[in-house]
């Protein structure tokens, strides 16, 4: 085949455990946004937008459901002859009885052969769990034009936020001098996004070494970078500045969610030339009922409306019946809401049912509510 | 499961014109119902009911059928086992007399002719409607006929199903005769341009109507084969439209509004499947004002729309009053404008035109990609 100059693997065992019941389930990566989407559509159409062809998806927890969601490559057109989307889970080794990647780095350590038919010269390294839209080709050019042995994504924030991130103090001219993870006393406030660039042939003989240690914890953050930092290795921060969301909460990923309703949001999804791609649905468009009021929303295909929504956002299938109410909330795929409900802020997970009458959130509620499970209505 | 049957998608008639979409493209190209393709529903048909080599046949302007059928791959046909063919008719222009279904299927008779499959099923790419090609196959199969046909019984075939053939029965469901709609009775079994039969007795009927007449269609020969063959009718009930008028498609999107009428056609258990575009959802503005219709996605909505079926990608601009109307993909509808029973075709960009109404019996056109 002809060689591949850049590989993608996206590491999407990110579990999600503040994300509560969503993904007890599944997976963070596979968790339902912006009315049609799961969170991987992402990176995954990122990378087929950055003329990416080949891309290793690493799962490990619950991902039953993410392995058949990313095993079909044409959903993001990456099904030319030479494309693919690979599903790589972790080797069962039986010397050691371990069944998940001990570390960012370990697990793409153990897939060292999988990387290797491909023969790339560079690997990107990617989050499966956050929300923006990035062309790694210029990324990559980047990365050339600094000659760098890494490049590293950074994204500049409030620096009395900055604490709470990994941070890259730079040298001024993108070289960075010092990798601090959750500093106290921030000295800059570019924080890494996860998203690297390595020169394959280097990171493959430093994971290689990086398996043998001991003492390693076998992390891109934690071990990979400090160790390249202290060899004087060229790393690089290349600065992003667009709309980029780690959606670790329910607030969050609510207000990710509700992002979408102002029509000039920065993600903006409705660009033709960076198009998200995502599992294609056979429903009917979406029904707006001859009662129906929508005042501000974000609504997707195969949605029927016969009440009132202010202000939400609603996914594929879902049923806003006579009567009923949603306001400022987040309907996920196949949700129903009878008739008589009234929903404030919040979020409804996929295939729930809220029944007639049922009143949940108010307007000053301070986080926002999540429903996982049926909620039977009462009587009128 | 190898199918006893593949299908054949056939195209309209040389003597059926659309006003003004059918410039642009082939009938089974024409958008319906915001997302879909009329061809989607045939196709859909075909692959639900486990048929999966699958003959389109297109007369003109084939860009963009071959661009949305494509490989068959969204239809849910596999790509090794399963084949969707484009069969063009080559031999003459797409008005001549001589352009019809007989010398479509005669140009392309040697590929018929090797397809393994022992029976036909021919469904029409501009009539929409669901049906089990199964059921129909078991049902010629059991009946012992030669030739099994589609048909509905309809109430109005004085203003609507121009173009379209009815058929007469006997008391035994045996087809008299296959004559065309002439509008003259509203109570009518209108024929659904669909058949049944045995690959070879159809490639006998495609020869022996191109020795008769050389302008006989597929439903001219087998008329005329009606008296010494058993040819029978099944009769189809739900929902049923005929894309063979303006004022045809236009009622047949008008009817779907009603999301009864509409959830009988998109069953779970029977999906239309189309081609994604992938946009993204709709958003609505807090001056959007919606009311009983369909929305694609990609839509910008900052206007009224009621009672009316929104393409993908199309932009209402505040102030944009939209009633009773078909909007195709991409159009743009500025601020003030009002459009009544109108069927406005892709691209096209409304903004000096204050006032477009058409008759709810007659619908105005408005061109594709033209500004007014």
């Amino acid at each position: 085949m002809a060689q591949n100059e850049m590989l993608a693997m996206i590491l999407a065992g990110g579990r999600g455990s503040r994300l509560k019941d969503l993904t007890t389930k599944v997976a963070k990566p596979a968790v339902f946004y912006g009315g049609k989407y799961r969170i991987i559509d992402f990176p995954l159409s990122n990378c087929a937008n950055s003329d990416i062809d080949v891309v290793g998806v690493l799962t490990q927890y619950e991902s039953v459901l993410l392995n058949s969601y990313v095993a079909q490559d044409g959903r993001w057109g990456l099904d030319s002859k030479d494309s693919g989307v690979y599903v790589l889970t972790p080797r069962e080794k039986a010397d050691e009885g371990l069944d998940v990647y001990r570390g960012t780095a370990d697990a793409i350590s153990q897939n060292i052969d999988f990387i290797d038919t491909y023969d790339p010269e560079y690997l990107l390294i990617l989050s499966g769990d956050h929300i923006y839209k990035m062309n790694y080709a210029q990324m990559l050019d980047y990365h050339k034009q600094m000659k760098a042995d890494a490049t590293i994504a950074v994204r500049p924030v409030p620096l009395k936020e900055a604490s709470r991130f990994g941070i890259m103090n730079t040298d001024g001219h993108g070289k960075i001098v010092e990798f601090e993870e959750k500093p106290a006393n921030p000295k800059s406030n570019l924080a890494s996004m996860g998203i690297y660039i390595f020169s394959w042939k280097l990171l493959r003989k430093m994971l290689v070494e990086d398996m043998k240690n001991p003492n390693s914890s076998h992390d891109f953050g934690k071990d990979i970078i400090p160790r390249m930092l202290g060899e004087n290795r060229g790393l690089f921060a290349y600065e992003f500045k667009g709309y980029w969301k780690d959606v670790g909460t329910i607030d969050s990923l609510w207000e990710a969610n509700m992002d979408l309703l102002d029509p000039k949001n920065p993600l903006n999804l409705n660009d033709p030339s960076w198009l998200i791609y995502t599992e294609d649905v056979s429903t009917l468009p979406a029904y707006i009922g001859k009662e129906a009021k929508i005042n501000k929303a974000y609504i997707t295909q195969g949605v029927r409306v016969e009440g009132s929504v202010t202000n939400s956002v609603l996914f594929t299938g879902a049923v806003v019946e006579k009567g009923a109410q949603v306001i400022d909330s987040v309907l996920m795929p196949g949700v129903v809401v009878e008739e008589g409900a009234v929903l404030t802020r919040a979020l409804v997970a996929e295939d729930v049912r809220v029944g007639q009458n049922v009143k949940i959130g108010s307007k000053d509620s301070e986080g926002i509510e999540l429903v996982a499970k049926n909620v039977k209505g009462g009587t009128k | 499961m190898a199918f006893k049957a593949f299908g054949i998608i056939s195209s309209a008639d040389n003597t059926v014109h659309v006003e003004g979409l059918h410039d642009y493209r082939p009938i089974g190209a024409f958008s319906f119902l915001g997302r879909f393709r009329v061809i989607d529903f045939p196709m859909s048909n075909m692959s639900n009911s486990d048929i999966d080599r699958v003959q389109v046949y297109v007369r003109s302007r084939p860009r963009s059928i071959a661009e949305h059928v494509g490989s068959g791959r969204h239809y849910n046909i596999n790509s090794k086992r399963g084949r969707v063919q484009l069969l063009f008719s080559e031999n003459s222009s797409s008005r001549s007399i001589y352009n019809n279904d007989i010398n479509a299927y005669k140009e392309n008779l040697d590929i018929i002719q090797r397809m393994h499959q022992e029976y036909v099923i021919i469904a029409p790419s501009y009539m929409v409607y669901k049906q089990d090609y199964r059921i129909l196959l078991d049902t010629h199969i059991s009946s012992g006929a030669d030739i099994t046909l589609l048909y509905q019984k309809v109430d109005n075939a004085r203003d609507y199903f121009k173009n379209c053939h009815a058929i007469t029965l006997n008391k035994q469901k045996g087809v008299e005769s296959i004559e065309k709609n002439m509008g003259t009775a509203n109570n009518k079994n209108i024929f659904m341009e669909t058949y049944v039969m045995k690959k070879d007795t159809f490639v006998q009927l495609v020869k022996d109507a191109s020795w008769t007449s050389s302008i006989y269609t597929l439903a001219d020969i087998v008329n005329i084969k009606c008296k010494d063959m058993d040819v029978r009718a099944v009769q189809h009930k739900g929902y049923f439209a005929t894309i063979t008028s303006l004022e045809d498609y236009y009622n047949a999107s008008m009817e779907l509004l009603d999301y009864e009428v509409a959830s009988d056609l998109f069953r779970p258990n029977w999906p239309i499947y189309t081609r994604t575009t992938d946009s993204c959802p709709t958003q609505y503005y807090e001056t959007a004002d919606v009311k009983g219709s369909f929305v694609s996605n990609g839509c910008q909505i900052e206007g009224s729309i009621e009672n009316s079926v929104i393409g993908r990608s199309v932009v209402v601009k505040p102030g944009a009053v939209i009633k009773n109307s078909i909007v195709m993909a991409y159009a743009t509808i500025e601020e003030g404008v009002h459009i009544e029973n109108a069927v406005v075709d892709k691209w096209a960009h409304i903004i000096h035109a204050k006032e477009i109404k058409g008759e709810p019996d007659h619908p105005q056109y408005i061109k594709r990609q033209d500004t007014l």
